[in-house]
């Protein structure tokens, strides 16, 4: 390429710097967004996995069981009577701190004489404070974070734990993490006589298959042996759906970045028509001006990646903490403290962004190369190729809509969800310039008798198309996006809401003191029970039992209940006959399973699952599927008398209380309180307030949602700036014209805002069916491939009315600047050959 | 008794367990851990535990049990036999008991406990030039390791020491780990012997660094020995050693050569030599010889005269041990020379040392005179640079 093609094409840039700016400015908060994600999910990632590996150590297989784990002398069993090493066993929990009842740490009991080969690195206190006398014998001693202090207390039910120091875990991704002596978790975590599991390490190929087999010869009833890499899998491959997601949403932004990189560039093109049919004139080749165009794109694209980059970087540090908050409520508990830069990451958002820049500018250089040599200064041309291409816009606009339908319908992966989504939204915004021009003829009877500047306004909208249609395009989506997030998460809350009232129907609701979710082994006492049942003012009485359970390889809860019968009508069924479930759930040979559960596993009411319970495997019926949102792993609801039978176990985790007719709940509550408390400490809370938490939760997870929402909203918001007010400065001679006719600059301003006010709220009533399109493919496509559960379809107006309000504000302040300027230009000088 | 004092003097044992299991457990660098464990050993807290300051009588069979109020303490059997067609073996099986505390920790937990075991078990396939050495450890609660005195059995895990319900004879030994297990069936063809005065084995100076003796110098042995797939039947004799103590080794001792002869003519000589730091030979060197009778009599230092014949030195870990001994009882008109059956019977476990079946050769009086045992020879290391 000559240096003349460079110069002249710099030359033009350079004097437009707003031009450059707003462009370089849509291509990095594209990358930004994609990177901040991106950056966010590694940290959360790595943090897992490192956490995992030092957690699991060298652990090939597990030996588990049921909700009571294993017991302590079958390992004594495998030592002693089988002769068999490389086992060790695991007592771990969670617990939180005393002063911070939100902040848990996992509690890892391991046997320091077996520890050898398992988890050498796990920890490494290679401080002089080890201690390994104190370990074993001091019943509070323990191994800490370095980065707590040298006493640490913990809380489980009423009691508490004042642990010491008796050496110091290096590397901050063992933050969360304590490691005690077995004992001293035994006694942490209540749980006497008990194992977790217990962790093995077999040999890889043949022999190890073997030996898997042995082992799982001598297994007593209740107990599994298990590959650990497939536990871990389990958990997380949720959390990568949830990952998925999120970096799905932050292409959307990507997406709307590089519909600005297109706008910038083809209206760079168009404003140098001239120019380049003078270099044509001059020798210049076509294939040099379309490599010249390109490289000017790509350049501008490098900046843009390359401060998108930092500008990630920057995102990304403060999207770690609500992707690990959220992981922390639903998944498991993670302690990601380093945010992580990783290169690849960085080079992926580089490479993103120059890709979205290529593939943006490749039309506008074609555009450019085809200008004949010395050719016209106008666009008209263009203008009449794009009004040609209208029929075609509109065929490959239907097509892409409805291919991107067809792989939606078709396909049933998560992956191929994402692929029709983005196809469908394509599709939309092809639509886009054809319905621009259907919508200023539709305009045409209102503004005839509206004056000359109406006609104007409108007319020029549609006669600009290839800058106007590319700009309300990208700008669709770009609110769309909002549109469709917001309806989805607003879907999914009021879901949750209805879920949640109906399911918590109850009066009041009795537990131990918080002991950290699921994790803790507190009971209600069969004395609290009675006193319960036995209290005047309360009619009857639900019981659940929370336990974890292994289902094909996955964690799954199992709740065993005793349901009153108002509490089985807060159960939706979408599977199976009410009346018959629950006369089959009550035999206890039947039982519930929530939808996630049936969606993931394939199973349906009237199928029957296995479940390896401590008698044994035992296969049940399933009764019924009933929605749930509380656990996207699954549930299964059992019935008491069965779980007491086949796993033998007679906890009680929990408990609610119905009151009779017109009783005083305050004073149930006060006096149950008094009643009960005398037996055992206890928590009673109204259904209101358990409602509220979950809900509280609900909100906190979505809140990264939210802020992505509002970086697309950002995104647009630049965009509708960007788009818009180069379009008006580029009738910067038009406007001198109209001046030099005798239009007056307050006249030309209404005309301008009238166009971009117009373009704004085409964009906005876009926006409007497309999101609600995105919103039923999250909805009913992605949400239920990602998580298995189906959610109510619910659209809030103001929702609406909001993104179109925004659109239209947006797009009348983008007036404001080329405005500004050209009631300031005076117009010989403008009409002066530029 | 130091005798076999055997390198594990109490303390030493104690600190080096700790030690080394916490390297195990968190590894750290390779110089660090002699380190540590010559710091463990200059400064113990003995504070709380029973001491041998005196001779007492021994009660059996409860003193074939263990006495936990005692640091440390051992079960330690070791023997030569061969299988059919004359294919000699030699093995040793040790269980070590050591305290952590001189009193038990709360009750709160089944694996809760004071007590920790420690296991040697080593093979010497001569023919096949192959030395197997294992170690484990335990803690001695849940049954996973531990020791009672009726019926007589002391266990850790799989290996196991168990006698009768009144008697330690017969005695079944058992153990196994990769590839490599023994079954075996002792008894007792003499009465036990007490080592030092009356069963207290004085090892250094101080008052209490002394540990209670006694030894089984020869137990016809019989049983099967596995090799990979290969399994022996197998016959010979064996010793056993029973000691426990708080404190023994004093700041001058360096380390001790420890020896455990069978005698074709039916006597036995058991004599260990303390090394000093100094170089010298410590006058708490001691040793019995047990006629083939059964009658013994205690050897002091002065009777005895060693000498080492040529030096190994271990490929693996570069100490530099004796290739072989001399030993001289003029009083006897005895003269004998020790040589190993396999030159590297090192044991590189927690604490390294050498301890292997030998053959004996020499002459008593005119008579030329044969025989087997085993050898013991620690803390050869090469001195650790500053």
């Amino acid at each position: 390429m000559t240096p003349l093609l460079w110069r002249a094409l710099l030359k033009h840039s350079l004097r437009h710097p707003w031009q450059l700016a707003l462009a370089i400015l849509g291509i990095a908060l594209g990358v930004a967004v994609v990177l901040a994600v991106d950056l966010a999910n590694a940290s959360a990632r790595r943090g897992f996995e490192l956490t995992m590996n030092r957690v699991t150590g060298r652990a090939t297989h597990q030996i588990t069981g049921g909700p009571q784990g294993v017991p302590e002398a079958f390992y004594r069993h495998l030592r002693v009577e089988r002769g068999i090493q490389q086992i060790a066993p695991v007592v771990t929990g969670y617990l939180p701190r005393a002063d911070r009842p939100g902040h848990l740490f996992q509690i890892l009991g391991v046997d320091p004489f077996a520890e050898g080969p398992f988890r050498a690195a796990a920890a490494d206190p290679t401080g002089k404070d080890f201690d390994l006398r104190s370990l074993l014998l001091d019943p509070d001693a323990a191994l800490l974070p370095g980065a707590l202090g040298d006493h640490l207390t913990l809380q489980r039910g009423e009691n508490r734990f004042i642990l010491k120091r008796a050496g110091t875990l290096e590397g901050s991704e063992l933050n969360g993490l304590i490691i005690a002596d077995i004992s001293t978790a035994q006694v942490l975590l209540g749980y006497a006589g008990r194992l977790s599991h217990i962790d093995v390490i077999l040999p890889d190929g043949p022999a190890g298959e073997r030996r898997a087999d042995e082992l799982r010869a001598r297994l007593i009833d209740g107990l599994r042996l298990e590959r650990s890499d497939m536990r871990n899998q389990a958990t997380a491959d949720l959390s990568a759906a949830f990952s998925l997601n999120l970096l799905a949403m932050s292409l959307l932004a990507l997406v709307v970045g590089a519909f600005l990189i297109y706008n910038a560039i083809s209206f760079a093109v168009v404003q140098r028509r001239g120019l380049l049919g003078i270099l044509r004139a001059l020798g210049v080749s076509r294939r040099e001006i379309f490599a010249g165009i390109l490289g000017e794109a790509l350049l501008l694209g490098l900046a843009g990646s390359l401060l998108g980059s930092l500008l990630g970087v920057w995102i990304g540090s403060g999207l770690i903490h609500l992707v690990t908050r959220t992981i922390n409520d639903f998944y498991y508990v993670l302690n990601v403290r380093d945010f992580l830069i990783d290169p690849w990451s960085l080079a992926k958002g580089v490479a993103l962004g120059l890709t979205a820049t290529l593939v943006a500018a490749w039309l506008p250089a074609r555009e450019a190369a085809a200008v004949a040599p010395g050719a016209a200064m106008s666009r008209a041309h263009l203008e009449t190729r794009w009004q040609l291409a209208l029929p075609r816009l509109i065929a490959a606009g239907l097509l892409l809509f409805a291919g991107g339908g067809a792989v939606l319908w078709l396909s049933r992966s998560l992956a191929y969800g994402f692929v029709g989504l983005f196809l469908v939204i394509f599709g939309l915004a092809l639509l886009t310039p054809p319905i621009i021009v259907g919508w200023v003829r539709l305009n045409r009877p209102l503004v005839a008798r509206r004056g000359l500047l109406a006609r104007m306004a409108n007319r020029d909208v549609a006669r600009h198309l290839s800058r106007t249609g590319i700009a309300v395009a990208a700008l669709m989506v770009a609110f769309a996006t909002t549109v469709g997030v917001g309806v989805m998460v607003d879907s999914f809350r009021g879901g949750v809401a209805i879920w949640i009232h109906d399911l918590l129907n109850a009066d009041l609701y009795l537990a131990p003191p918080a002991t950290g979710g699921d994790h803790g082994a507190e009971s209600l006492r069969p004395a609290t029970l009675a006193a319960l049942r036995a209290a005047p003012g309360v009619a009857a009485v639900s019981t659940y039992r929370r336990a974890t359970i292994d289902f094909r390889g996955r964690p799954v809860q199992l709740i065993a209940a005793d349901l009153a019968p108002a509490a089985q009508r807060g159960y939706r069924l979408i599977a199976g006959d009410p009346a018959v479930a629950w006369r089959a759930f009550q035999t206890g040979e039947s039982v519930l399973i929530t939808e996630p559960l049936a969606y993931r596993q394939r199973l349906n009411a009237g199928d029957t699952l296995e479940l390896a319970t401590a008698a044994g495997p035992h296969r049940f019926a399933i009764a019924g599927v009933y929605l749930d949102y509380g656990s996207e792993h699954g549930r299964i609801l059992i019935h008491r008398s069965a779980y007491e039978r086949y796993w033998r176990d007679s906890n009680v985790s929990s408990a609610a209380a119905f009151a009779v007719e017109g009783a005083d709940l305050t004073a149930l509550g006060e006096h149950l309180q008094d009643r009960l408390g005398a037996i055992q400490p206890v928590m009673l809370r109204p259904n209101r307030d358990l409602q509220a938490r979950t809900l509280e939760i609900f909100d906190r997870t979505f809140t990264i949602t939210n802020v992505l929402r509002l970086l697309a909203i950002l995104v647009s918001v630049v965009g509708v700036l960007s788009a818009l007010s180069a379009l008006q400065l580029e009738r910067a001679r038009e406007f001198a014209v109209l001046r030099a006719i005798g239009m007056r600059p307050g006249e030309i301003g209404a005309l301008v805002s009238l166009q971009t006010g117009f373009m704004g709220a085409v964009a906005g009533l876009l926006a409007i069916p497309t999101g609600l399109v995105l919103a039923l493919v999250l909805i009913f496509v992605i949400n239920r491939r990602a998580f298995g559960w189906s959610l109510p379809f619910q659209v809030s107006v103001g929702l609406l009315a909001e993104t179109v309000a925004l659109a239209t504000a947006a797009a009348l302040l983008a007036g404001v600047y080329p405005i500004w300027r050209m009631s300031r230009a005076r117009p010989a000088e403008a009409l002066r050959t530029d | 008794m130091l005798k076999r004092a055997r390198w594990l003097v109490g303390l030493l044992l104690a600190t080096a367990l700790l030690g080394a299991t916490a390297y195990r457990f968190w590894p750290r660098p390779q110089a660090a851990e002699s380190v540590a464990v010559r710091s463990a050993l200059s400064g113990p807290d003995d504070a709380g535990y029973r001491r041998a300051y005196a001779p007492q009588p021994f009660h059996f069979p409860s003193d074939h049990g263990p006495h936990p109020d005692f640091r440390t303490e051992w079960w330690y059997v070791t023997g030569n036999l061969s299988a059919a067609g004359g294919r000699p073996f030699g093995y040793q099986l040790t269980l070590f008991r050591i305290a952590l505390a001189p009193t038990p920790p709360p009750a709160d937990s089944a694996w809760r406990g004071h007590q920790v075991y420690m296991g040697h078990f080593a093979l010497t396939d001569v023919t096949g030039k192959q030395f197997h050495a294992f170690e484990r450890f335990s803690r001695g609660a849940l049954g996973l390791a531990g020791a009672r005195a009726a019926p007589f059995r002391v266990w850790l895990e799989d290996w196991a020491l168990s006698g009768t319900e009144n008697d330690v004879f017969p005695l079944r030994v058992q153990a196994r780990q990769e590839g490599v297990a023994l079954d075996l069936t002792l008894t007792a063809a003499k009465p036990l012997v007490l080592q030092g005065d009356r069963g207290l084995s004085q090892k250094s100076a101080a008052p209490g660094n002394a540990s209670y003796y006694y030894s089984y110098t020869r137990l016809p042995t019989r049983g099967t020995i596995r090799l990979g797939e290969k399994t022996f039947e197998v016959s010979g004799a064996s010793w056993l050693d029973r000691e426990w103590s708080t404190s023994a080794l004093g700041p001058e001792q360096s380390g001790w050569d420890w020896f455990a002869l069978q005698l074709d003519d039916g006597r036995e000589l058991m004599f260990y030599r303390m090394r000093r730091k100094d170089g010298g030979a410590d006058s708490y060197s001691k040793g019995v010889l047990v006629g083939a009778d059964g009658q013994s009599r205690p050897l002091s230092q002065a009777e005895i005269e060693l000498q080492p014949l040529g030096q190994w030195r271990s490929p693996a870990s570069g100490d530099r041990y004796p290739a072989g001994w001399r030993l001289r009882l003029p009083a006897e008109n005895l003269e004998l020379t020790v040589t190993p059956k396999l030159a590297d019977q090192e044991l590189r476990l927690t604490v390294r040392y050498w301890e292997g079946a030998v053959t004996v050769s020499g002459r008593s009086g005119d008579q030329p005179i044969s025989g087997q045992g085993y050898l013991e020879m620690t803390r050869y290391e090469t001195p650790i640079r500053p």
